[in-house]
């Protein structure tokens, strides 16, 4: 298992880049309006009406945008938290901690995938 | 002799008696243009001829003297006494095995050192008759800063991934694999590379920058290792394209 | 009292001849000097890896038709959600200016003959990405065009 991370390590480590560059920059809109602005009453609620979210969700742009902001994070929260765990003594379970991790964040992109397919 | 006192509260450590390091207490009249060093050569020259500390150049070139002062790794020929109040701690650099008071354990980083074969690499020897290699001073200044390291080992007191990964190669010895990278004359990428993605992975490197805070000349370790995250990277993805002769 | 370090960092491959003292952790960490910022740079992974699944959530109930999207964003308007996306938000502040802050010297000198801009301009050009994009993201989601 320790062999087959480190085979994958840069595929991930691209992943976490992006998770971190494209997720942190993707994520700052979601969270002003999705997350604070319409949740706070500082932005009217009829501006994520069903309608109006489903039409800019479902068209091309849209859907990479909404793919991008939900895979995209799950990679480096997995690696972060992995380096977290090293960082206090993990390094004996750190193959099982890293499977794990990225498995979950590898599923939640999979069904990341098809949310927005499914929109 | 000034007039002035500072307390040193120094780590000791003697494998022949005791179980545990433990710490002594010195009053050391210092000087006020006096490095950490000096009163530790003080303590050794005066007080306490049992002090074991390892120190050579006094001038920020060998790399000897690295202790942790006050909790942090610092280079005590060059860090100035005026930084400290009056009390200040010396113990040994951090994340590395204890041989003795604050001379610690080095051939673990000699050996991370060698894994990364820090020599220009050429596919084939160059005959004499070839003449010297040319470098330009813009293919130099690629490289020049990372090969500045004086293996004074402050960073790998620093890294917090030294701490816990014993296989990380660590700041200097990536630094120094990277240079040889950089180097106009060497043709090892891919063998380096390799070596980057193996055991001692780059990638364990998780962000700290610790490494180049305490470097104290300023080799910024930290921009080398995570350039040669982006090399082992590009270097991987093209092993699945272009093939790869099978070591003998 | 400084944290033990593993117990084989920074070991030899051949032992030495004397018994040493096991490697210690240096004092600062992990709350103290440098540390601290670092630790919490590695904590905000959690909170990705959260609002990646919560977002994810949003978007499977926006697939699910307008009454679930009724009862997700019912959900969002509760103050633990709302408290969540604020340190969220606070976090992806955090992550992107300390990225943003080593991206820069993380440039390859060169990319085959080509030399990245200078660090200056890097870090322009990343400052002026994000604003922008989380500024246009901002205004289209909430209902200033389209």
């Amino acid at each position: 298992m320790k062999q087959l991370l480190l085979r994958i390590e840069p595929m991930i480590w691209l992943l976490f880049g992006q998770g971190i560059l494209l997720g942190t920059i993707l994520l700052t809109g979601w969270l002003l309006v999705v997350g604070l602005g319409v949740p706070l009453g500082i932005v009217p609620a009829e501006a994520l009406s069903y309608e109006r979210a489903h039409a800019l969700g479902s068209n091309v742009v849209g859907r990479l945008v909404l793919l991008g902001l939900c895979a995209l994070p799950l990679w480096k929260g997995a690696h972060h938290m992995r380096s977290l765990s090293i960082d206090f003594g993990g390094a004996s379970r750190d193959a099982l901690v890293a499977t794990v991790l990225y498995a979950i964040a590898a599923a939640g992109s999979a069904v990341a995938v098809i949310a927005v397919v499914r929109l | 002799m000034s007039d002035q006192k500072k307390t040193f509260v120094v780590t000791r450590f003697d494998p022949d008696k005791d179980d545990a390091p433990r710490q002594d207490t010195y009053e050391v009249p210092v000087e006020p243009q006096w490095k950490v060093l000096d009163a530790l050569n003080y303590i050794k020259d005066e007080i306490d001829g049992t002090l074991s500390h390892r120190w050579s150049c006094r001038m920020a070139v060998c790399g000897s003297c690295g202790m942790m002062v006050n909790g942090v790794p610092s280079l005590t020929c060059k860090d100035p006494l005026s930084n400290y109040g009056d009390r200040v701690e010396v113990a040994p650099l951090a994340n590395f095995p204890v041989v003795r008071d604050l001379v610690v354990e080095l051939d673990g980083f000699m050996n991370k050192l060698e894994s990364v074969k820090p020599w220009v690499l050429t596919a084939k020897q160059r005959a004499v008759e070839e003449g010297t290699y040319r470098q330009s001073p813009a293919e130099l200044e690629q490289f020049r800063h990372f090969s500045m390291c004086i293996n004074c080992m402050l960073c790998y007191s620093a890294c917090p991934v030294v701490a816990n990964e014993p296989e990380f190669l660590g700041p200097a010895a990536i630094a120094l694999g990277h240079r040889y990278n950089l180097d106009s004359r060497d043709e090892g990428n891919r063998e380096r590379n390799e070596i980057f993605r193996g055991e001692g992975t780059v990638f364990s490197c998780s962000y700290a920058n610790e490494c180049s805070e305490v470097c104290p000349k300023h080799v910024d370790p930290a921009a080398a290792v995570n350039q040669a995250k982006f090399g082992a990277v590009i270097d991987w993805a093209t092993s699945f394209v272009v093939p790869r002769r099978e070591k003998e | 009292m400084a944290r033990a370090a593993h117990p084989e960092a920074m070991k030899p491959r051949t032992p030495g001849r004397t018994r040493t003292a096991p490697p210690l952790m240096p004092d600062e960490f992990p709350t103290r000097g440098r540390y601290l910022p670092y630790v919490l740079f590695d904590a905000t992974g959690l909170v990705y890896m959260l609002v990646g699944l919560a977002a994810l959530r949003v978007v499977w109930d926006l697939g699910s038709g307008p009454e679930a999207w009724g009862v997700v964003q019912e959900q969002l308007r509760h103050p633990l959600y709302v408290a969540f996306h604020g340190i969220s938000l606070v976090s992806v502040i955090f992550v992107g200016v300390r990225f943003f802050r080593l991206f820069p010297k993380a440039q390859p000198p060169k990319i085959g003959p080509i030399a990245p801009p200078p660090e200056p301009v890097i870090t322009a050009m990343l400052y002026a990405t994000w604003i922008g994009v989380a500024g246009v993201m901002t205004v289209i989601l909430a209902g200033g065009i389209f």
